[in-house]
C-alpha cells in the first residue's frame, strides 16, 4: 500500500513533466479535431488509456527483466527512437488526412461510428517517454521484483499522472472556426518534423557511436 | 463597424513642394535629433554616415508627403536596412570573436545577443517558471548590448506604435526578402494557395509548444533562416550541422529563390511564426487599411500587390484586411480608385485618408529613423572606416 501511495504521489508530482510531454501533441489534436465536451473527454480516456498500455508494456518488460535491462543505453535509445518516430508516423497520417465533413447526424444509424486508432497511438507513444519521473518510476517499479508488482506501480503512477490530463478536455470544448482547425492540423506536422528528427538523430547517433 | 464617409473628390496626384516640406520639418527635426550625437564623435566616417543616413530618411518621406504614395519610398529604405544589417552585424561578429559561429562556451555565459523573434517563445516559460529560456544576458553588457532587456523594451514601444507594422519598418529580416523581391520585372508563380497564409500560425503555435516543453528557444535553435546572415552555433557535431542545413535552405528557399518567383515577402507570410504573433497586436493599433465597397470595382490589383497576402476575395468584400496585414501601404498605392484607404479606428472610413496616412507615417517614421537610421549609419560608419 505504501508503495501505491509512493507511486501515485510520485505521478501527481511529476505531472507537470508529463504535461510538457504529452501537451504539445495532445493540444493540437484536440483542438484540430473539435470534438466537444463529451466526446473529447472521450478522446482523453482513450488517449490516456493507449498512455496507460504505453506505461504497462514498459512496467510487464521491466518486471520480468527483473533489472535495470529495459533502461541500458542501447536499449533507451532504441526505445526513444522508436516512440519518437511512430508519433511522428502517427502525427503525419493525422495532418494529412482529408477532413471529414461534418454532416447532419443520420435519422436511423444503421453501422456504429468509425472508430480512430488515433488517439490510442498518440497515447502510446508519447507515454513510451524516458523522462526523468518515467525512469525514478521504472526503478522503482523493477524493485518490487514481481511482474504483478511492477504494473501495479505503473498503474498508481499513471492514475497520478492522469489527474493533470483532465483540463485538456477544455481544448475539445473550444467552438473554433475552420480556420484554427486547419492551423492546428498544420501544427500537427510541424511537430511531427520535430518528432521524426528526434528519432532520426538518435537513431543515427546509435549507428555513428555504437 | 464604422461609419463610411461619402465618396470624397479625387485627391490631386502631388503635394505642392512648399506644403511638403512643411510637413516634412518634423521628421527632419526628428532625425536630426536622433543624429546629432553623431556629429559630436570624433571621426569623419561616422559624421559623413550620419549626414548620408539623415539625408536618406528626411528625403524619403519628403517624396511620400509629396507624391502622396508610401510604399514605393518605404521598401527603399527598408531593403536598404535589410542588406545593411547583415553586413554590420557579422563586421562586428568578425571583430569580436573572429567568426560568425557562437561557440557554444560564448551561450553558456549568457553572451548571446537577443532577437526578437524570440519573444513568443520565452513569455510562456517565463510567465510559468519565471526562467527566460535564452541564453543571452537580461541586462547589457560591454561585450553584449543586445540584451534581454534592452530587445523587449524596444519591441514593446515599436509594438504599441506600429502594431503589425513592425513587420514593415522594424524587421530588418523582412528588408532582404522586400529588396529581393522587388529585383524580378514579373512574377513567375502567380498563383499561390491562400492556405500557406496559416502557416506561420502553426509554426507559432508548435514552438510555442515546444518551447514550453523543452524549456529551449526552438525557433532559435532549428528554424530561423536568417542565422545565415546573422550567427549560428558553431557546427561541432551531427546536430549541428543539421541545423546549419536548414537554417541555409531555408534562407535561400524562403528568403532569395520564392520571393524572386513570387514577389512576395514568403518568409514573412508562409512561414515567419514571429510575424504571426505581431499580427495579433494590429487589434490594439489604432490605424488600420479599409476598402470603401463604394468604390471598389473588384479588379483585386489590391490582392496582387500585397507582399504578405493579406487581402483575399473575402476580405475585400468586408472592407478589410486580413489580421497579418503590415501596413506597407502598397494597395493602398496601387489603387486607382483611392477605394483602399488609411484609416483611423473609430472615425468614418474615407473621412480623411490622407490625414490617417500621414499620422500612421509621423509614427511610423519617426521609429524608423531611430531604430533603423541608427543601423544604417552604423553599418555606413564601418564600411567607410574600412575604405579609409
Amino acid at each position: 500500500m505504501r508503495l501505491l501511495t509512493e507511486a501515485a504521489l510520485l505521478g501527481l508530482a511529476s505531472g507537470p513533466a508529463c504535461l510538457a510531454s504529452c501537451g504539445p501533441v495532445l493540444a493540437p489534436w484536440l483542438v484540430a479535431e473539435r470534438p466537444g465536451w463529451r466526446r473529447a473527454l472521450g478522446l482523453l480516456s482513450v488517449f490516456l488509456g493507449g498512455r496507460l498500455a504505453g506505461y504497462l508494456l514498459f512496467a510487464v518488460a521491466a518486471g520480468l527483466a527483473g533489472t535495470t535491462m529495459p533502461l541500458e543505453a542501447r536499449a533507451r535509445a532504441l526505445l526513444f527512437a522508436a516512440a519518437h518516430l511512430g508519433l511522428a508516423a502517427t502525427l503525419i497520417v493525422y495532418g494529412l488526412r482529408p477532413r471529414r465533413r461534418r454532416a447532419e447526424p443520420p435519422l436511423v444509424t444503421i453501422a456504429p461510428a468509425r472508430r480512430s486508432w488515433m488517439p490510442v497511438l498518440l497515447g502510446l507513444f508519447t507515454g513510451v517517454n524516458l523522462c526523468p519521473p518515467f525512469v525514478v518510476a521504472a526503478v522503482r517499479a523493477m524493485e518490487t521484483g514481481s511482474v504483478t508488482g511492477a504494473v501495479l506501480f505503473f498503474l498508481a503512477f499513471f492514475t497520478g499522472t492522469a489527474v493533470w490530463f483532465v483540463p485538456f478536455a477544455a481544448l475539445g470544448a473550444l467552438r473554433v472556426a475552420e480556420t484554427a482547425a486547419t492551423v492546428a492540423r498544420f501544427t500537427m506536422l510541424a511537430l511531427a518534423a520535430y518528432y521524426a528528427y528526434l528519432g532520426i538523430l538518435t537513431l543515427l547517433g546509435r549507428l555513428l557511436h555504437g | 463597424m464604422a461609419d463610411v464617409a461619402p465618396a470624397a473628390v479625387a485627391a490631386p496626384e502631388g503635394r505642392g513642394i512648399g506644403r511638403s516640406l512643411l510637413l516634412t520639418l518634423p521628421v527632419a527635426l526628428w532625425a536630426l535629433l536622433m543624429f546629432s550625437r553623431a556629429l559630436g564623435v570624433p571621426g569623419v566616417a561616422v559624421k559623413v554616415a550620419a549626414v548620408l543616413t539623415l539625408i536618406f530618411l528626411v528625403t524619403l518621406f519628403f517624396l511620400m508627403v509629396r507624391t502622396r504614395k508610401t510604399n514605393r519610398w518605404r521598401r527603399l529604405f527598408f531593403a536598404t536596412l535589410g542588406f545593411l544589417f547583415p553586413i554590420g552585424f557579422v563586421w562586428e561578429l568578425i571583430a569580436l570573436r573572429g567568426s560568425m559561429s557562437i561557440p557554444i562556451e560564448k551561450m553558456i555565459a549568457g553572451d548571446t545577443p537577443f532577437c526578437f523573434m524570440v519573444i513568443p517563445m520565452i513569455l510562456l516559460p517565463a510567465a510559468l517558471t519565471r526562467t527566460v529560456i535564452f541564453p543571452g544576458a537580461i541586462l547589457p553588457t560591454a561585450s553584449n548590448p543586445h540584451s534581454i532587456a534592452v530587445m523587449i523594451g524596444l519591441w514593446a514601444a515599436a509594438t504599441l506604435v506600429l502594431g503589425k507594422g513592425w513587420c514593415a519598418y522594424g524587421c530588418f529580416f523582412g528588408g532582404i526578402e522586400e529588396g529581393v523581391a522587388a529585383m524580378p520585372r514579373k512574377a513567375r508563380i502567380r498563383k499561390i494557395d491562400g492556405r500557406w497564409r496559416l502557416v506561420p500560425w502553426a509554426v507559432l503555435a508548435a514552438i510555442v509548444l515546444l518551447s514550453l516543453a523543452t524549456f529551449t528557444p526552438t525557433y532559435c535553435a532549428w528554424l530561423c533562416p536568417f542565422k545565415t546572415v546573422t550567427e549560428y552555433s558553431e557546427v561541432r557535431s551531427i546536430e549541428t550541422a543539421i541545423q546549419a542545413g536548414i537554417f541555409l535552405s531555408l534562407f535561400f528557399g524562403l528568403v532569395i529563390v520564392m520571393p524572386w518567383l513570387t514577389k512576395k515577402r514568403t518568409q514573412c507570410a508562409f512561414f515567419c511564426p514571429f510575424g504571426a504573433f505581431q499580427s495579433l497586436f494590429n487589434k490594439i493599433h489604432i490605424f488600420d487599411i479599409r476598402i470603401r465597397r463604394d468604390q471598389c470595382k473588384d479588379c483585386v490589383s489590391c490582392q496582387n500587390s500585397c507582399p504578405t497576402m493579406a487581402l483575399n476575395k473575402q476580405s475585400v468584400a468586408d472592407g478589410k484586411t486580413l489580421i497579418n496585414c503590415m501596413h506597407c501601404g502598397a494597395c493602398v498605392d496601387i489603387c486607382h480608385k483611392d477605394a483602399a484607404v488609411w484609416h483611423i479606428k473609430g472615425t468614418p472610413v474615407g473621412a480623411a485618408p490622407e490625414r490617417a496616412r500621414l499620422l500612421h507615417l509621423y509614427a511610423a517614421w519617426g521609429f524608423a529613423t531611430m531604430f533603423g537610421g541608427s543601423i544604417i549609419a552604423g553599418t555606413l560608419t564601418k564600411m567607410l572606416g574600412f575604405l579609409g
